[in-house]
């Protein structure tokens, strides 16, 4: 039948199935064709609030002002005191001030998307009620800002190397376990968004700074511009307990093999009891691995909770002020 | 009798017409009353107790850390401790003031604010006032808790000096978060993003954890503009009397005239934008359209 008007096609679509029942993967969704779907359109929505509001350039010097900022104001500390002496422990400052630029971004995003939506646009009940796994709408929007992050990043790292000195090698860089790091790392950062965004669901609008106060605590104990040894030996242990302690040494160790750890070194706890200087690749990808796939597990069920006492307590349309 | 009661007019014209005083009693009580949620605030919800009080402490105590790391002198520990306390003020000028106009048009509240019979500057002093009270609580617990940990050793001799310091650091920044809501509202979505440009930046070139001098123009220019930057530098060099830092800025007393002329200057230029803001608003209409 080639001249069946297309009206004919698309009710077709829509009504029952030849067999005549119900057909419940229509309720249900096509699955990961689906998430896939909504994590996409979701990640490109993120990316435009992020980026259109400006021109590049404009969006370049905010997305980069912050991390070269937090960068130089270690750098500024060094000098005071160490005078530069040190080009090794400057390249360990810069390092994990860039790497902690792509942390704070991926913490925020989800975060405060929660925020926007709820407070700013009022749209967090319609997205919720959409087909869509909000879980994976939020995973889609952290991740455009997750990736703003990366760049701001890498930009840091970049001016750390052609104007502040940070000594660096292709040559001697360990590509697989860079690689291998990053992306468990970067997975930890999401899921970590993923629990704030869980806490930003029951907390009100000034909730806007919970993501830099959370980065800032654990910036304290996961050796990003210090080595955990000058923390008294309780904060050590729970630095070793977070993944991101992991994934900064790990970059770092694929990067400059031969630079100061951050979790070993005379005196740290990790030494005490390992007997080794500082944790090699195996140790570091296994802790990782581990301490990240809690993490992740911790934060799908705080999620969960959370979302459903937010369901329960009418929290998805609140909007709050001060 | 208060000035709220009903009194017989002859006209629209004449009831319209307030009296001075009742002018400055509405306007005090907008004020009182923008000021109220924020120290109310305080007692209603207590996750702030956790994340504006002790999650910033742990991120103090980072760069106390980092000090300890490079084995400096005790008073840079100081140094850090008092930067620590005082970004609970400028975080609050930065998203509680100067983007708080631009949340009101989101949320719909700045038509009712602009129609209401008082002084939108009312408004903004209540704000402050607030902020204030809020951010005191968490500035004063951060260094209480951060001085006993880390047993911070202050020197002070003219402590006088160090209060009169200390809150025309707080008129100014206020001042400063006044002028910037105006600007903010202005530039629309860009004002989001410019709440991320004024932390990490502002806190380098202020001086946020090493003495301002040594940065050179870059501090000089800071000093001349940013009050956190002004405010700190006098602070410290009023706390820490026989610390051996890099010289270079002016005496105190100089420094609390900076602010007091950066008080002056911000609050005429908050004035002023305000009115022009109104103008452009009524004209343009643009009051109540959200998210621009």
């Amino acid at each position: 039948m080639t001249d069946e008007p297309a009206a004919s096609s698309l009710a077709s679509g829509l009504a029952s199935p030849a067999w005549g029942g119900f057909d419940r993967r229509r309720a249900r969704g096509r699955d990961l064709r689906d998430h896939w779907q909504a994590f996409r359109t979701s990640a490109s929505l993120g990316w435009q609030m992020e980026a259109n509001w400006t021109d590049p350039a404009l969006f370049f010097i905010y997305s980069v002002a912050k991390p070269l900022s937090a960068a130089l104001i270690l750098v500024v500390m060094l000098d005071i005191i160490g005078g530069g002496a040190a080009p090794a422990y400057r390249a360990f400052v810069v390092i994990g001030t860039a790497l902690w630029a792509i942390v704070l971004a991926g913490i925020s995003g989800m975060a405060w998307t929660v925020l926007d939506d709820r407070e700013r646009y009022r749209m967090l009940k319609y997205i919720y009620v959409s087909p869509s796994d909000f879980l994976v709408v939020l995973l889609g929007r952290g991740v455009a800002r997750l990736g703003v992050g990366a760049m701001g990043g890498l930009i840091t790292i970049a001016v750390g190397i052609v104007w502040l000195g940070v000594p660096f090698d292709p040559a001697r860089i360990d590509w697989p376990l860079l690689a291998l790091v990053s992306v468990i790392g970067l997975a930890t950062i999401v899921a970590i968004g993923v629990l704030l965004a869980a806490i930003c669901l029951q907390t009100r609008q000034e909730s806007w700074s919970y993501p830099d106060a959370m980065a800032g605590a654990l910036f304290l104990v996961s050796g990003v511009v210090f080595p955990l040894a000058v923390l008294p030996t309780p904060l050590q242990v729970f630095g070793m307990l977070t993944p991101l302690t992991w994934w900064i040494e790990g970059v770092r160790h694929a990067v400059f093999p031969t630079g100061p750890s951050s979790v070993g070194g005379p005196g740290s706890f990790w030494t005490t009891i390992s007997g080794s200087a500082a944790p090699d690749s195996v140790t570091i990808i296994v802790a990782l691995l581990g301490t990240g796939a809690l993490v992740t597990l911790a934060a799908t069920a705080v999620f969960r909770v959370s979302e459903r006492r937010a369901k329960e307590r009418g929290l998805l349309d609140r909007t709050t002020g001060s | 009798m208060s000035v709220y009661e009903y009194r017989h007019t002859a006209s629209p014209q004449e009831a319209a017409n307030w009296t001075p005083r009742q002018q400055l009693m509405t306007d005090l009580r907008a004020v009182g009353g923008r000021a109220y949620p924020r120290v109310t605030g305080l007692f209603r919800e207590k996750s702030w107790i956790a994340f504006e009080i002790l999650l910033p402490f742990l991120a103090t105590s980072a760069f106390v850390f980092v000090y300890r790391a490079l084995q400096a002198p005790p008073e840079y520990i100081g140094f850090v401790v008092l930067g620590g306390a005082m970004t609970a003020f400028w975080l609050n000028v930065i998203w509680m003031m100067a983007s708080q106009l631009w949340w009101e048009k989101s949320q719909g509240n700045l038509e009712l604010y602009f129609a209401a019979p008082m002084s939108i500057m009312s408004v903004l002093f209540g704000m402050a006032f607030g902020g204030m009270v809020m951010s005191s609580t968490r500035a004063l617990v951060i260094l209480v808790i951060a001085t006993f940990v880390f047993g911070v050793q202050f020197a002070v001799e003219q402590w006088v000096l160090l209060f009169a310091v200390f809150v025309l650091t707080l008129a100014a920044l206020y001042g400063l978060g006044m002028m910037l809501a105006s600007l903010f509202l202005m530039w629309g979505r860009e004002a989001f993003h410019l709440t991320q440009l004024f932390t990490e930046p502002v806190y380098f070139v202020s001086g946020l954890n090493f003495p301002v001098a040594r940065l050179g123009l870059l501090g000089a220019l800071a000093l001349a503009t940013i009050p956190l930057a002004v405010g700190l530098d006098a602070m410290r060099q009023l706390a820490f009397v026989d610390a051996s830092f890099p010289i270079g800025t002016p005496p105190p007393a100089v420094e609390a005239l900076i602010l007091v002329a950066m008080t002056v200057v911000f609050l005429i230029a908050a004035r002023w934008m305000l009115r022009t803001l109104e103008r452009m608003a009524r004209q343009e209409g643009r009051l109540s359209v959200r998210w621009q």
